[in-house]
């Protein structure tokens, strides 16, 4: 037929589909370093980063194509009310554009609120709130500005979390950082023990601690964090807390071996033990 | 409009929808499921490669045994999901503990009331997953030892791990895939969990409490209390519990005709409510782990505008149902604020575990511990008829007590011993089912 011969011939593979433009599939390395806008150091750097993410086990895995539709983009609760979409970083992904994915990792990729619709929507089975995740990791790995912004505000649950397991604990509730939840949240925090201690439930009835864990528990819980490399990331964006749970880190484990060769021994007198170990 | 002619509205709606509803072949409906949930890995269900695993001598398999009292139900991509129902570990969330004690209350509350054999422990860490999610502050291996730190715990005393939160659940789900699809990860994670006596223990299925609930709730239905058929319950259900690796989430042809999770929605219509729908039930409740600390403006609109709102407006709600700790404290808490724009709803907000166990007829206060929450739960209660004022005063009068040192605190299940909250000891099990000798060291 005459009008099909017009039709212009597409790559076989799909991932470099791409209707917004003539010429199809990446852009050549020369070209995209002609139009970076970025300096010569924050290029190197935005390379690196970028070949980092591309060369995480997870990334073919969750990157499987891109039909541009922008079904992911229209269910994002974030994209309604951030400059974001999970879209425009898929594209990007797609064509190798290490600007535009550095520009996304340090100004819009912590909007994302990670609820996985675009995940589950996404007709190419993108693992798209996964990829966001990929980025994160790494800009906290190559303690980005952005990451170090975010992470500033949140040391309190990330060393509640390292070093005890438990994430929040009800007494960070105080009147003057949550007046947005009424009356209830301020009566509760000001008489804060004796709510807590009418919770029918042993484990629930600090004010400084969700449930109370085991002392071994807890340093299992660090030993993990310090084995896989978390603390080596902490490491480049909070110097001081990465110091201070290491140090904590080594008293409690040390206690630990005691009270336990005591207790294999059969010599522990749990009568000198404080209730809690939280109060050693 | 009156209630009953919206829902004729959403009848005719759904009808014109779907005119195919009562013709439709699931079995054809399954396979194009199947195929769009099918992974770079070629398998149907990452189980399939679970068990291989475990021939090869790789990972444990924490298997659900028969005394687990196991019920097969289904998921979206036809895949048969067995839920335990007893003899159960309990892993509480950070967020349920810390800010919502009366969610993990109402479970334990009511598996006490079914006669439900289970263990809740201080050698449990959460998933940390709230944290990762929220910083990034984290890495797969890290995170893939959380988990199975935990999920040795239970192996350890055979008890099935029944998991409370709805992002640790999806985090979990996420995890397992990852251990049993990538040898790296397991190799990486290995001489870690061994250092620690451990080795990689992978339960074989990863069970969310509101599908314990669901599958217990026709059972637990009959000992309700109250006559809930004037309630219109409109449910949210969490994100991580169904987006989140989708193909691990059951579904009941019985529940919005299997094209939702059945999870709590047909908890919710089990106990007589009248479930109501509204057109963002498909949206997320605006927690976003880091927007609900640090980013609130966009939590309390999104929360507002997007779900209570829409609810109440056109589901004509009068209570609010979920089955997440991130959903219940955003859905609680983000209503207030918006009075001062004029936007007074004050909408009942209440996990489906406190809505079963309120129903049942617990202690509002002393179990469902409803006054740590923002809204007229209080309100919602009067009118299915609990004596809520009496409730109160009693409340009340046990906190005085409690804090000039006249009442002592009341327990679910005995207290744990002292040595408990610092080692896992062996026997502990024993203790706590009063079969054992006691410690060594114990006076
Ligand atoms: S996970 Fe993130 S990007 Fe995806 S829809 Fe949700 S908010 Fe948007
Ligand atoms: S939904 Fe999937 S295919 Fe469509 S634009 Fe988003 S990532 Fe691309």
């Amino acid at each position: 037929m005459a009008q099909a011969k017009g039709i212009l011939q597409l790559p076989d593979d799909p991932r470099f589909l791409d209707m917004a433009y003539d010429v199809q599939g990446p852009v050549p390395e020369e070209e995209r370093n002609l139009l970076s806008n970025l300096n010569p150091q924050d290029r190197e750097i935005a390379i690196k980063f970028w070949e980092s993410v591309k060369s995480d086990f997870r990334f073919n895995e969750y990157l499987r194509g891109c039909l541009n539709c922008g079904v992911c983009t229209s269910g994002c609760p974030a994209a309604k009310f951030y400059d974001f979409g999970p879209r425009e970083m898929i594209q990007y992904m797609m064509r190798d554009e290490v600007d535009k994915i550095w520009e996304f990792t340090n100004k819009k990729v912590w909007a994302c609120v990670q609820c996985y619709t675009c995940s589950m929507r996404c007709p190419f089975n993108n693992e798209i709130a996964g990829l966001i995740m990929v980025l994160r990791e790494y800009a906290v790995k190559f303690a980005l500005p952005s990451a170090k912004e975010i992470l500033a505000p949140y040391r309190r649950v990330l060393y509640t979390v390292l070093t005890m397991g438990n994430q929040v604990t009800p007494d960070m509730i105080q009147p003057d950082s949550f007046p947005d939840w009424g009356p209830q949240a301020v009566e509760e925090s000001k008489n804060m023990d004796v709510y807590r201690k009418a919770i029918p439930v042993d484990l629930m009835q600090r004010t400084d601690i969700g449930w109370h864990p085991s002392l071994q528990t807890a340093v299992e819980m660090m030993t993990i964090m310090i084995e896989s490399g978390v603390m080596d990331s902490l490491k480049g964006v909070d110097k001081d807390l990465y110091d201070m749970i290491m140090d904590i880190y080594e008293e409690r484990k040390s206690q630990l071996e005691e009270i336990k060769q005591k207790w294999e021994k059969g010599e522990l007198d749990e009568s000198e033990l404080p209730d809690s170990w939280l109060d050693l | 409009m009156s209630a009953q002619e919206v829902d004729k509205k959403i009848e005719e709606g759904i009808k014109e929808a779907f005119p195919m509803t009562d013709t439709m072949d699931w079995n054809e409906v399954y396979q194009r499921i199947i195929y769009r949930y099918s992974t770079p890995h070629g398998l149907n269900h990452v189980k399939e490669e679970l068990y291989k695993l475990e021939d090869k001598g790789e990972i444990i398999i924490h298997h659900i045994k028969p005394y687990n009292n196991p019920v097969k139900m289904q998921t979206l991509n036809g895949f048969p999901k067995v839920i335990p129902t007893t003899r159960l570990w309990q892993h509480k969330s950070c967020g349920q503990c810390g800010h919502i004690p009366g969610y993990p209350t109402s479970v334990f509350w009511m598996m006490n009331k079914m006669e439900v054999d289970y263990m809740d422990e201080p050698h449990q860490t959460s998933c940390t997953g709230w944290n990762y999610h929220a910083s990034g502050a984290s890495n797969p291996v890290a995170l893939a030892g959380v988990y199975v730190r935990n999920m040795w715990r239970a192996y350890e005393i055979d008890y099935f791990p029944l998991i409370h939160c709805g992002t640790s659940f999806g985090h979990y789900k996420e995890i397992r895939n990852m251990l049993v699809l990538h040898k790296e990860i397991r190799e990486k994670l290995r001489p870690i969990m061994r250092k620690m006596d451990m080795d990689i223990v992978i339960p074989e299925e990863v069970v969310h409490y509101s599908e314990w609930l669901y599958t217990m709730s026709k059972k637990a239905a009959q000992q309700r209390k109250y006559n809930l058929n004037e309630v219109r319950a409109a449910v949210h259900t969490p994100c991580h519990v169904y987006k989140l690796v989708p193909e691990d989430t059951i579904y009941d042809p019985d529940v919005f005709q299997g094209r939702r999770p059945a999870a709590p929605s047909g908890t919710v219509q089990n106990f007589g409510a009248k479930l109501v729908d509204y057109s963002t039930w498909w949206d997320c409740c605006g927690f976003g782990f880091r927007h609900i600390l640090t980013e609130r403006e966009f939590s309390r609109s999104f929360a507002l505008f997007k779900k209570v709102i829409p609810a109440v407006e056109e589901g004509k709600a009068d209570v609010f149902v979920t089955s997440d700790t991130g959903c219940v404290t955003t859905l609680d808490k983000s209503q207030w604020a918006g009075k001062a724009h004029g936007f007074n709803y004050n909408l009942p907000v209440l996990a489906d575990a406190q809505f079963a166990a309120i129903a049942m007829g617990a202690d509002p206060y002393k179990i469902a511990q409803i006054h740590w929450h923002a809204t007229d739960v209080e309100g919602f209660m009067r009118k299915i008829g609990v004596d809520v004022d009496d409730y109160k005063e009693k409340f009340i009068q046990y906190l005085a007590d409690l804090r000039e040192g006249k009442a002592e605190p009341e327990y679910l299940y005995k207290p744990h011993r002292k040595i408990d909250f610092y080692l896992s000891v062996p026997e502990r099990v024993k203790w706590y089912k009063g079969e054992g000798q006691k410690s060594t060291s114990s006076k």
